[in-house]
């Protein structure tokens, strides 16, 4: 199953939306289209959450490996716009420590230029 | 028998979790359950649904994962039963790494330790050659 993916472009960043769930059932797919921007040269990327109302650990896996593969290029993730309800679930995670989240995209891109 | 107490089968894949999330949603607006009580079944069941797909099912001829959602006075109770390889989460002891920096971290056992954190009781057991995982939440406790 494929997730729909808005992709948005604010100079040399680059902007997903997944939009609805990011799940055990589509994580996949969101995984390879992320990885196929970062191996086309995307370095500053920022995932809006503002279309997302769900997560689960298969999605924040992707997270991860996207932020492990542009740390060892000098590049940047940044997430943000996240409902309250999952915003917790990277803190119970620990994930709001190494990846950095920001309330609006516009801070999410200041961030990540 | 009303609303408050649903039974669902769920498709042993992973397609699965996607139909029964909107059973889920149904069932919560017929019960006005707020939205962190959805996003913590929800949750719940995408983990322990991946789990025992991606891991359960091996040489299982005719593999059934059911769940059961009830609310019950103040509390939520998820009940889930499969026929899959005998597991018990409450005993599992790979530990989740919530605290490594990047370049080290993991996302092992990171569903677990997510349904842990958002039940307010776990409980397993083992009869008639299934599994029987229990998560209740408190419903009076704010999200």
């Amino acid at each position: 199953m494929d997730i729909e993916v808005a992709e948005e472009r604010s100079d040399e960043t680059l902007i997903l939306l997944p939009v609805g769930r990011l799940d055990s059932a589509n994580a996949r797919s969101f995984e390879a289209l992320v990885m196929e921007r970062i191996a086309g040269g995307e370095q500053r990327l920022v995932i809006d959450f503002s279309r997302l109302n769900f997560i689960s650990s298969s999605g924040m896996r992707v997270l991860l490996i996207a932020a492990k593969k542009l740390q060892g290029s000098s590049g940047t993730l940044v997430l943000c716009a996240m409902k309250e309800h999952i915003h917790e679930v990277f803190r119970i995670s620990g994930f709001d420590r190494i990846i950095p989240i920001k309330d609006s995209r516009e801070a999410a891109l200041v961030v990540a230029g | 028998m009303t609303f408050n107490d649903l039974r669902v089968s769920v498709a042993p894949r992973l397609s699965g979790v996607g139909s029964v999330s909107r059973i889920v949603e149904e069932f919560a607006d017929a019960n006005g359950l707020a939205a962190p009580q959805v996003y913590a079944v929800n949750l719940a069941l995408d983990e322990l649904i991946a789990n025992a797909v991606s891991y359960g099912f091996a040489g299982v001829a005719d593999p059934r994962i059911e769940i059961a959602l009830r609310v019950d006075d103040d509390r939520l109770v998820l009940t889930l039963t499969d026929n899959a390889a005998p597991f018990d989460p409450t005993r599992h002891a790979g530990a989740a790494d919530i605290e490594s920096p990047l370049e080290e971290r993991s996302a092992d056992n990171l569903g677990l330790h997510l349904v842990k954190s958002v039940a307010d009781r776990v409980s397993y057991e083992f009869t008639a050659g299934r599994n029987h995982l229990t998560m209740e939440r408190d419903l009076a406790v704010a999200a």
